[in-house]
């Protein structure tokens, strides 16, 4: 009977240590709240290109604090544009990863349409100068389907042809 | 020796001077010994520019710590090999290392076409804009940023114990070739525009520089394409958060120049075989080259934030200067010789290989101009609005991405359309199957759970172009295997090799489609930061993590932590990972040194970034699916590049529509 309460005083104790090692579980770093609503804004740190949500500079500066900041206001009942606004008023409008889309700033987001517009309104002049009819002898006409039938198979050869 | 290197760069700097006006004034007022003399002067300045260069490598290589660029970027602990590389890693060398590579250019080109009699006139002019540029360099290196400055105290030289070191992050292998290809891609495409600007000065009505300079922008393409992927592929493995590409203004400068690049090298076909695009051609290879120096103004001038770039200088100014008349006489030259870019011939349909061509061209353009404009705007925003924002990555992403399908579509699109034009049925031909299957393939991954709608996309527009090359390699192949009575793959070989360039350019598209099947993966990226003791364990994606022991010790250059992380899959043991951290000596700082195990279809990513009070280890763990693709699609470019450059077995023939006349209306013709 002895032996039996030592084996379980054992077993109590591997249970004991067990449960430390589950209680000594890894710590996260980012929650998916704070992640979400700091991919809205940038790391201002000056070393990255990445928004405070996905900027992996452990103990960045400007990222992890700001992190904090971000959780703190998610607790106290801020949604993410409040948030992000919060952010603007702190630190201006650099606090944003993208030019906000207002005043002159909109000509960021503008610009690249614009300018494939523009592209596609040259390849239009473009093809239209370029194909300015040019002198054609009329050829005497054949067997009717004639012409239709030698500009298939013209096609086809032109097809394989590089 | 600091004043022997001084002189040898003065010297190289006079003669490039003299090179210039010896070709000018040879070419204008006929002088034969005035031409001869210029190129010897180039011969002169690349002797004259290498010693200098030797002998700030010996500097580097000897610990001559009286030099200040040595003491700021050199140590006695330092590997010879980073001491070597050392010659490019401050703002003084790298300038240097641009100078002797341009120099070297200029004097491969003299010397190769020396004996060339269809060069006999554009060759003064050719040699007289590669030395401007070398002299524009050669000047900020002789008398703006000097690698031969001795640190002195008043008059007398004070020679340091021991040097401050290369940044730690730089001492990686791929750091040693990374700059070295970047910088011959960049100073590459000075030799093209060269030759561009040789045949408009002299008012060449043909092709020649053409022929001549597309290999040479080939070359220069690779290079410039492989300093890229080093670049990424050194960010991937070094900085220790696995990203390969950051939207970084100096990454983005790089990438400016290759994309002009390549859109050149598409247009210059429509140049070669049909005589169209001429100013365009132009255009390009212009646009091309000033992107290369503003790239290197970007970098140098602290204009922008940017991690990669040297400490802020004067430099600025000087290329500012440099940029603004470069471009200003290069847009005078090409409009006051518009009327020798007349096109050959005219445009037959819309339906045609030509248009995919201006198609292809637009939105690679169009790429340049959204990357362009996102990495000046906060200086644009700034000086209109007087207030900084800040451009990141999610704008590059947001407005690239849908650039870059397009581009993909297109590269599956363009090369199966005929040249002068093309019926629909020819169309329906080619493209039906490919979109049928690219459909099917799409559906396939919706239901498989795949929701992400660029990816679905991307991975749709990946298989619509494999399919659509594999066809033609397929059609062709199958084709010769019948005919001589060969199996496929000797086929496809005779195929390749009887036009290098068409099948060689398809393999550098499927080298792209792999690159793009890499880049879709990210959308699936998983990353996890723990704090853990050692023997505990967490999990990321499919993956069991681990930390079974820590260890650490230290050597002569740094002290190390490093983890030993068991990793198993479904509870069985696949292998340990032993990721680092390191502390250097000298500069104090500190660096990761990750431990990525590489699979096909995943990449499992581990940093030791730090170490707690409580001595728990702070790990962070990514999962980076299909990441390989992008270094596998590199080799398949490369080899693709690689074909292109070699002779086609069978001269092909181009038919180009001539221009007889032009008339309102279809006029009859008597018989």
């Amino acid at each position: 009977m002895r032996v039996n309460l030592n084996q379980w005083k054992t077993s109590l104790a591997v249970l004991f240590v067990a449960s430390l090692c589950v209680a000594q579980s890894p710590t996260e770093f980012l929650t998916k709240d704070v992640r979400r609503a700091g991919e809205k804004l940038a790391c201002l740190c000056g070393a990255c290109k990445n928004t405070v949500g996905t900027c992996q500079m452990l103990g960045c500066h400007y990222a992890a604090p700001a992190r904090e900041k971000i959780a703190q206001l998610q607790k106290a009942g801020m949604n993410d544009d409040q948030v992000a606004g919060f952010f603007s008023k702190r630190e201006g409008l650099k606090a944003f990863a993208v030019p906000p889309a207002e005043g002159f700033n909109r000509m960021s987001w503008l610009m690249p349409p614009i300018a494939i517009a523009m592209g596609l309104m040259g390849i239009a002049w473009w093809i239209k100068r370029s194909r300015r009819p040019v002198l054609k002898a009329e050829l005497p006409a054949g067997p009717a389907g004639t012409t239709d039938r030698l500009r298939a198979e013209l096609d086809k050869e032109m097809a394989k042809f590089e | 020796m600091e004043n022997f290197g001084g002189l040898c760069l003065i010297l190289a700097f006079c003669l490039g001077v003299y090179s210039i006006l010896a070709s000018v004034i040879g070419s204008w007022k006929q002088k034969p010994f005035l031409l001869v003399s210029a190129q010897r002067a180039v011969y002169s300045v690349w002797v004259l520019v290498t010693t200098a260069s030797g002998l700030l490598i010996y500097a580097l290589m000897t610990d001559d710590f009286r030099l200040q660029y040595v003491w700021g970027h050199s140590n006695k602990a330092m590997a010879t090999i980073y001491k070597f590389t050392a010659w490019w890693g401050g703002q003084e060398g790298s300038l240097l290392f641009w100078s002797f590579i341009l120099s070297t250019y200029t004097a491969v080109v003299v010397f190769t076409t020396r004996k060339k009699h269809e060069y006999r006139t554009m060759m003064p002019w050719i040699t007289s804009v590669l030395m401007i540029t070398l002299v524009f360099f050669l000047m900020l290196v002789a008398f703006v940023e000097h690698p031969f400055k001795i640190l002195a105290i008043g008059r007398a030289a004070t020679p340091m114990d021991d040097g401050r070191g290369l940044d730690p992050l730089l001492q990686y292998w791929t750091m040693v070739i990374h700059p070295p290809f970047l910088y011959l891609g960049y100073v590459g495409f000075v030799v093209p525009f060269a030759f561009a600007m040789g045949s408009l000065i002299t008012k060449q009505p043909g092709d020649g520089w053409i022929h001549t300079t597309r290999r040479w922008a080939l070359v220069t393409w690779a290079f410039q394409s492989t300093g890229i992927l080093l670049g990424a592929g050194w960010a991937y493995a070094v900085l220790g958060w696995g990203g390969y590409w950051g939207w970084d203004p100096v990454e983005n400068a790089s990438l400016l120049p290759w994309i002009t690049s390549t859109s050149f090298l598409h247009s210059v076909m429509m140049q070669e075989k049909k005589g169209m695009m001429k100013v365009w051609n132009m255009v390009l290879v212009s646009a091309t080259f000033f992107l290369c120096i503003l790239g290197t103004f970007l970098t140098r001038s602290g204009i922008v934030s940017s991690v990669h770039a040297f400490a802020q200088s004067s430099l600025g100014n000087y290329f500012v200067v440099f940029l603004a008349v470069g471009i200003g006489a290069t847009t005078w030259l090409i409009l006051n010789r518009l009327p020798y870019l007349k096109s050959e011939t005219q445009l037959e349909s819309v339906l045609s290989r030509e248009s995919s061509f201006l198609f292809n061209n637009l939105i690679l353009l169009a790429s340049c101009f959204a990357i362009l404009w996102g990495t000046l705007f906060p200086v644009i925003s700034e000086a209109v609005t007087g207030e900084k924002i800040t451009v990141d990555a999610p704008y590059f992403n947001r407005v690239n991405i849908p650039i870059g399908l397009f581009l993909l579509f297109l590269t599956g699109v363009g090369p199966l359309i005929a040249w002068r034009r093309s019926s629909g049925d020819a169309l329906k031909r080619a493209f039906l199957m490919p979109t049928i299957g690219a459909v099917i393939f799409m559906s396939v991954l919706v239901s498989l759970g795949i929701h992400h709608v660029y990816a679905v996309i991307s991975f749709g527009l990946c298989f619509f172009v494999t399919a659509t090359i594999g066809s033609e390699f397929w059609k062709g192949s199958r084709s010769i295997a019948a005919k001589d009575h060969v199996n496929l793959l000797r086929g496809a070989i005779e195929l390749t090799h009887r036009n290098t360039r068409r099948y060689g350019g398809y393999i550098v598209h499927m080298g792209i489609v792999v690159m793009f099947i890499g880049f879709t993966g990210s959308a699936f990226n998983l990353d996890r930061t723990v704090e853990v003791a050692p023997g505990s364990a967490f999990k990321i994606g499919r993956y069991d993590l681990k930390v079974a022991e820590m260890k650490s010790g230290e050597n002569e250059n740094y002290v190390w932590n490093h983890a030993l992380v068991e990793v198993r899959i479904n509870g069985e043991y696949v292998g340990t990972m032993t990721p680092e951290m390191r502390k250097y000596a000298v500069s104090g700082s500190q660096t990761s040194n990750v431990f990525i195990r590489r699979r096909l279809n995943e990449d499992l990513y581990l940093n030791f970034a730090g170490l707690t009070s409580d001595s728990k280890v702070i790990l962070q763990s990514y999962v980076f699916p299909l990441v390989s693709w992008i270094w596998v699609g590199y080799w398949v470019l490369l080899i693709g590049t690689l074909i292109c450059l070699i002779p086609s077995k069978i001269k092909l023939q181009y038919a180009k529509m001539e221009v007889v006349g032009i008339a309102r209306q279809p006029q009859p013709v008597e018989n």
